[in-house]
This record gives C-alpha cells, structure tokens and sequence, in this order.
C-alpha cells in the first residue's frame, strides 16, 4: 500500500514537473528597448494596455500570440487574466476610442521575426523556441 | 445633425479612409464589431421605453469600428453604433467616435474629432456590453435611456499616464473641451416632447472637463475623480431653451485582484433649464440629484463571473423622499457566460422601489406602481 501510494505521489511530482517545464515562457524584446530585465507588474501593466513604457523609461509595444501553451501560460504567470478577460479587457480599450489591439500572431516564429524587426517590439515564446535576433528579458 | 457635427466627421472619415488608402498593409488595419440582443420581462410598470410587462425583446445593439495605427504614435479610426431600446434609438446609425490619437509619449497623447468623454468608471464604454457583467448599468447614474446624449465630445482631449514612483502608483489623466448636441431620440427628447417642447433641431452646447485616476500602491486599487461641465442652448418650435453651465462631478473607487471586482461611485447634479414660449412668462425648473452604486463580482471559472450590486437616486429637490416620483433603489443579481472569446449571453435580475429613473408616462399611461421586479436576459457577440 505504502509503495503504492509513494508511486503516486512521485507521478503526480513528475506531471507537475513535466507540465512547468513544457510551460516555461520567454520574454522576448526587440535589441533596442533598453532594459535588461523587467518585474512581473511592469509586465501586466504593458501587456493590459495600462502603460507604454517600462519603469526604466524605455518605450514598449506589446506583441500577442492568438492561442497556445506559452500564450496561456503567460496569461496566467505574468497578467492574471484568462484569455477571454484579457480581450475583454482590451476590446474595452478599442470600442471606446482609446487604443487599437496589440498586434498578434498565429505563431511563435512569428513573434520572433518581428520582434527582431520592430523596434521597442515586446513579446513572449515558450522557452524552447529559437530567438535569433531578439533579446531576452528576465522577468524579476 | 449639426453642420459642425457633419463636418468634423466628415473629415475624420475623409482622414480615416486616406490613411487606410495611403499603401500600408492590411495587417496594419484592424476591424472589431459587436451586436447583441436583449429580452426584457417585468411586472408593475413598463420600463425603458419598452413593453417590458408582455415581454420585449425591442432592445438591440450593435457598433462596428476601424481602427489604422498609422505609424507607432499616430492613430486614427472611426466607430459607427446602432440603438434600438424600445422607443428609444432607432433603424439609424450614429457615429459614436472618429478619431485622431498622436501620442507624443506616455504622459502626454492628443485626441481630436469626435471622442468619447472620461467620466466615472463607464461613462466611455457604456455602450460596449460585451466589456462588462451586467446587462443593465446602475440606471441611477449611467441611464441607458438617456446616455447618447453625453457620451462623447466634439473637440480635443489631452490625456496621459504618469508614475508617482515606486511607492505611490501611477496617475492617468483627461482634460477635454468640446460641443455637445442632445441625441435626438433618446430620453430626454422624450420628456421634452411629452412636456409639450418640440425642437426641431436638438439644443447643445459646450462640454469642458477633466478626468483623474489614481492607481494607488495597493494591487489592484484605483481612486478616481471626473468633473463634466455643459450648458446648453436651443430654438423650439414656440420659442427658446437654455441651461446655463452645468457642474457635474464625480468620484469613484475600483478594486480588481485575481478573481474578484468591486467598485462604487458617487455622483451629485444639480441643473436648472428654462423654457422660454413665445407670449408666456419663462419656466425655469430646477432638480438635484444624488446618485450612487456599489457593485462586486467573482469570476468562478474562466468561462462565468457573477456578482450584484445596488443602487440609489434620490431628488431631496422634489420636496418628499418618501415619494417614490423621488427616489429609484435597485437590487440587482448578474450571472454571465462567456461561450469563447467572441459569444457570451447574460442573465440579470433587478428588484426596483421608486420611479425616479427609467419608467416613461407614454408606456405606463395608468400611472406608475411603486415597485418593479425585471428580469434581463442578453445574448451577444463580438470580434
């Protein structure tokens, strides 16, 4: 009974293990923004449409992945939102005049590309997708 | 509409269109809608300019815009919003905002053309229902029957963010000033006409004011204050309208932390308009109002959020408190189901004592009852 238990205990250990790790998401920003790290609330408040900037002044323009693993996780690490919270949230913004949505993509490479491309472009990707051209940000 | 109405949008739209036109790509181009569909079931009085005691389902919504981010600090789009609620609204389309936005940088944006005035917690999204839980805003304070007519400005806003620092939160800001037209074929057209008062073209004026929220240090808290001025003057079939300036301040609190919600504002009005017939001595008429809500919520699951609220308007002008011709109080339950990101559909309950707001002599032409149980049930979609 006891190995048994002890078994199921190491599995349940093991999944939640798999699925953090399978989950891990980068914060991906184009070379120019001048920051080198960014705290969990600057990151809310950008990706909300509450602010522009990081506290370090450097100017941002938040980019989206439609759906997805990393763009769920993200959500629920850094916003604190659900998907359709977040959209609500923004949808608010356009119907009443005062921003247009983040530009988002179907994919991560995607996401990279034009990061790499834009300046101030902010964005995030699972941990294991190639990010040639973008620097990453690590998230105080 | 006004020629200056006309003219503002129309440029806007000519703006909008060669912007859209100028060689960007279609990525940078965004086109968001939404449309929903109301039923409405209550007893003791018809409510809203609807047949709400038979059952109605006379109230429909639904706004499309389109929005170019011309280059990383310049904006310009243009919504267009249909309204049919009960009598009120109609089969023609209004535009709701058209817009150029130049964001010099966080603290510091211009806004001009048709735009959305900051005031209170939903002044400028409360006509976008997919953004919130209830099917029916506080009636005390953003009455869906006479909302068209403040909603927006005809001018310019200056608006920004600024952080106070680590310690003290950030500061977002709105000054504005602006003209303003009575909607046409809302409420207040409607206790006009039914006074004997006909306009052959809605009075306006001018609209100035400012807005300030203060998103304090503790998470999730924000504090704010907003000030609309307006007068107003107009010609009538048999003589004139004028209200003279207009103060109408508010002050409100919002907190959002994980799952939860809660707000509340506090509003007073205190507005005189005099009626000037052609052969008869002026009528001025004078009201005060104090209005106010406190309302919360819980998202259960990522899909449905409920939450109630309760509300208050009392006219201390109209000489008797107890009568319920000056007072409206409204419990209120909400659940809302989000099917996806675009489908939801809404059901609302309102238990309301008084008649102050909301409640029409040409649909209740027996005389208003004191109370008033209704029933909201919303389906909607939106892109």
């Amino acid at each position: 009974m006891k190995k048994l238990l002890l078994a199921f205990l190491l599995l349940s250990a093991l999944s939640i293990l798999a699925d953090r790790a399978q989950a891990q998401v980068l914060v991906i920003a184009n070379p120019a923004v001048k920051a080198s790290d960014v705290s969990k609330s600057e990151l809310r408040d950008v990706f909300t449409g509450a602010t522009s900037s990081l506290k370090s002044g450097a100017q941002v323009i938040p980019v989206l992945l439609k759906q997805g693993a990393a763009h769920n996780q993200f959500l629920a690490d850094y916003v604190g939102k659900s998907d359709s919270t977040f959209r609500a949230g923004w949808r608010s913004l356009v119907f009443s005049g005062q921003a247009s949505m983040p530009k988002s993509f179907d994919t991560e490479s995607a996401v990279v590309e034009f990061v790499a491309h834009t300046a101030d472009a902010i964005g995030y990707i699972s941990k294991a997708t190639p990010h040639e051209g973008a620097k990453v940000l690590s998230v105080r | 509409m006004r020629p200056v109405n006309s003219l503002l949008i129309g440029a806007f739209a000519l703006a909008t269109g060669s912007a859209l036109c100028a060689g960007q790509g279609s990525e940078d181009i965004q086109i968001h809608g939404f449309a929903t569909q109301g039923f409405v079931v209550s007893n003791g009085n018809n409510y809203l300019g609807m047949g709400t005691r038979s059952g109605s389902p006379a109230w429909t919504e639904a706004a499309i815009n389109i929005n170019d981010q011309v280059e990383n600090k310049l904006r310009v789009g243009v919504q267009i919003h249909y309204t049919r609620l009960g009598t009120f609204g109609g089969d023609n389309v209004s535009v709701d905002w058209a817009l150029g936005d130049y964001r010099v940088k966080p603290w510091l944006g211009l806004r001009a053309g048709k735009v959305k005035i900051r005031w209170g917690l939903f002044n400028d999204t409360q006509d976008y229902d997919p953004g919130y839980l209830w099917a029916l805003l506080p009636e005390s304070i953003y009455g869906v029957d006479i909302r068209a007519t403040n909603l927006s400005q005809l001018g310019a806003e200056v608006y920004g963010k600024t952080s106070l620092g680590r310690k003290r939160g950030r500061l977002s800001y709105s000054g504005y000033y602006g003209y303003y037209f009575f909607a046409s074929d809302d409420g207040y057209m409607a206790l006009f006409n039914a006074s004997g008062y006909t306009f052959p073209k809605p009075p306006g004026g001018k609209t100035p004011g400012f807005d300030l929220r203060w998103d304090t240090p503790l998470p999730g808290l924000q504090l704010g204050g907003s000030l609309m001025l307006y007068n107003a003057d107009g010609s009538m079939t048999n003589g004139s309208y004028r209200m003279p300036v207009t103060f109408w301040p508010t002050y409100y609190a919002q907190w959002n932390i994980k799952k939860v919600f809660a707000s509340a504002q506090y509003t007073k009005l205190v507005q005189y308009q005099t009626f000037s017939v052609t052969d008869a001595v002026p009528s001025t008429s004078g009201s005060d109002t104090r209005a106010w809500f406190v309302m919360g919520g819980y998202h259960f699951t990522d899909k449905f959020q409920a939450g109630a609220y309760y509300t208050h308007d009392l006219q201390p002008s109209g000489g008797d408190d107890s009568n319920p011709a000056n007072f409206y109080k409204d419990w209120v339950g909400s659940g809302r189901f989000d099917f996806n990101s675009n489908f939801y559909m809404k059901l609302e309950g309102h238990l309301m004592d008084g008649n102050l707001v909301g409640f029409y002599s040409f649909d209740n032409p027996n005389g208003f009852k004191p109370r008033t149980g209704l029933l909201v049930a919303k389906i909607g979609f939106t892109f």
